[in-house]
């Protein structure tokens, strides 16, 4: 494969908006054109990431919508729906179709809007990203998922509900420094434990919130890319499955597709974990973040909890994880926040990041979770 | 050995009637929930029905308090992961359980639940 590099990203304002989804991603794609400094019609094709569109919008074949509203009308578009790791997947097959030599300048993200639909409805819809047969019927919800794999986590490893509101009150933490996060407001351990139980034993500090939002990236083959001037290079983009069932999940305690999709980005950029100067990791409940470091290799089945609690995924800490804010304090437009994570990667390996910068990050890994547990993207970003 | 595999509509209908029904693999032996076409373990499609008596401890379980539209009116409610006796594990509604005497690891058994036209895997006392 040709080697593959980001040359330009945008982010809209994450929170509450009163424009289309398609209009988000056509802001966040705007910015991502003038970041990279191309002309809009070196843009050979659109990957576009949306979810619930359908149901919240009553809009579907988004991908030419999307495409009309940048200008753009005549170029190839293709959506894509993997639940939250979305426009994660998206960019995966972006990154194949300037390997494989297809086209030299392609965009990809997504975009989600969910909040101006009643919270009930909102959870219903992503709820649809469960099995219908088995699980749907139950009431089972997104929060009662990883409620589940966070009982299933204390039970064998003894983590515990502290270790988890550790997670949320850091990513707030960081969010405060991040002018696109939906919360930019430091919580307090308190807060996170005396808040009401969403599904035990998750509480609503523990979750992250319904976000509309766009983001965006440009990707250009390496004979493009060396003609701009800070490229982020794309060292691996993989994905993993693992079973839709939740009565099939071997061990309720991990994530195989973490697992797998991690080592596999691993082998092909020849790093490992260690090399890993910053991650954005899809900590859509705190246990997820947990999970996440641990099947990511930064720490050893059960050390994540201890790893939150100790502060060694804070900035200035061993591994910084979600330094942007997380999709806690960020905030998660289902549909964009791959792309949103890959923009703030790619944000700083260049070294851009302002108050919210790690020192030297010259590595830096995304993780995207979709589902049940059923979809993971991990890529790995350099800057050379 | 037989090519009927399971659908989805054929074992729901048995657990309507108070029935689980799992899949054994004749080749490999490997136990499934169906529908599955093919062995997950051996790659095989020789499928052969056998009951499931329906006895479990709980792997895992939840409270949900904010619902999903449609099931607004039932909070609070438990759903739990149940690991079968024979091996295999169905997620399932708890039933007649006082929800603060759940735990991993608490004996249960099937019981089918009907809330208006679906049916449902559910779990009481054992």
């Amino acid at each position: 494969m040709r080697r593959v590099a980001v040359i330009g990203v945008g982010v809209t304002k994450f929170g509450k908006h009163d424009r289309t989804s398609t209009e988000l991603f056509a802001e966040a794609a705007r910015d991502a054109v003038v970041d990279a400094g191309v002309e809009p019609r070196a843009i050979q094709s659109l990957y576009y990431g949306n979810v619930t569109g359908g149901e919240s919008e009553r809009q579907l074949h988004m991908g030419p919508l999307a495409a009309s509203l940048l200008g753009l009308p005549t170029i190839p578009t293709t959506r894509f729906e993997n639940a939250c790791a979305t426009s994660h997947a998206a960019f995966r097959h972006a990154v194949m179709e300037i390997g494989a030599g297809v086209s030299d300048v392609v965009l990809v993200g997504g975009a989600e809007r969910i909040l101006h639909v009643p919270t009930e409805h909102a959870t219903e819809y992503f709820a649809y990203c469960s099995d219908a047969s088995f699980e749907q019927p139950t009431g089972l919800t997104f929060p009662g998922v990883f409620a589940l794999i966070a009982r299933a986590h204390m039970d064998k490893y003894g983590t515990t509900e502290e270790q988890m509101a550790h997670v949320a009150v850091k990513n707030h933490r960081h969010g405060v420094h991040n002018p696109k996060a939906q919360f930019r407001k430091e919580i307090s351990l308190e807060t996170v434990l005396k808040s009401p139980y969403v599904a035990d034993p998750l509480k609503l500090f523990d979750c992250c919130p319904f976000t509309d939002g766009g983001a965006a990236v440009i990707l250009a083959s390496e004979e493009v890319a060396r003609r701009m001037r800070r490229p982020v290079w794309v060292l691996a983009s993989e994905a993993a499955t693992d079973t839709m069932f939740m009565h099939e999940k071997r061990d309720l305690s991990r994530v195989t597709a973490t697992e797998r999709a991690a080592a596999a980005a691993y082998r092909r950029a020849g790093r490992g974990p260690e090399d890993v100067d910053v991650v954005e990791l899809h900590d859509c409940f705190t246990i997820a973040e947990i999970v996440a470091t641990e099947g990511l290799g930064l720490f050893e089945p059960g050390m994540g909890g201890p790893a939150a609690e100790k502060g060694w995924t804070s900035i200035g800490g061993k591994f910084p994880v979600n330094v942007s804010g997380g999709l806690k304090s960020k905030g998660h437009p289902i549909g964009a926040t791959g792309a949103a994570q890959i923009a703030e990667i790619v944000t700083q390996l260049r070294d851009e990041a302002g108050p919210r910068q790690v020192s030297g990050a010259r590595t830096g890994l995304t993780h995207t979770l979709g589902g049940n547990t059923a979809t993971v993207l991990v890529s790995l970003f350099g800057r050379d | 050995m037989t090519d009927e595999v399971v659908n989805l509509k054929d074992f729901f209908a048995e657990v309507r009637a108070g029935r689980l029904t799992a899949i054994r693999c004749s080749q490999c032996h490997e136990l499934a929930i169906p529908p599955k076409e093919f062995c997950g373990s051996c790659g095989k499609r020789a499928w052969e029905s056998v009951p499931l008596a329906g006895h479990g401890t709980i792997a895992s379980f939840t409270v949900i308090r904010v619902a999903p539209r449609g099931h607004v009116g039932q909070t609070p409610y438990a759903v739990a992961v149940v690991r079968l006796a024979e091996g295999v594990s169905l997620l399932g509604r708890v039933t007649d359980l006082p929800l603060e005497s759940l735990r991993v690891g608490l004996p249960v058994r099937f019981r089918p639940l009907v809330i208006g036209a679906e049916t449902l895997i559910g779990f009481g006392p054992a």
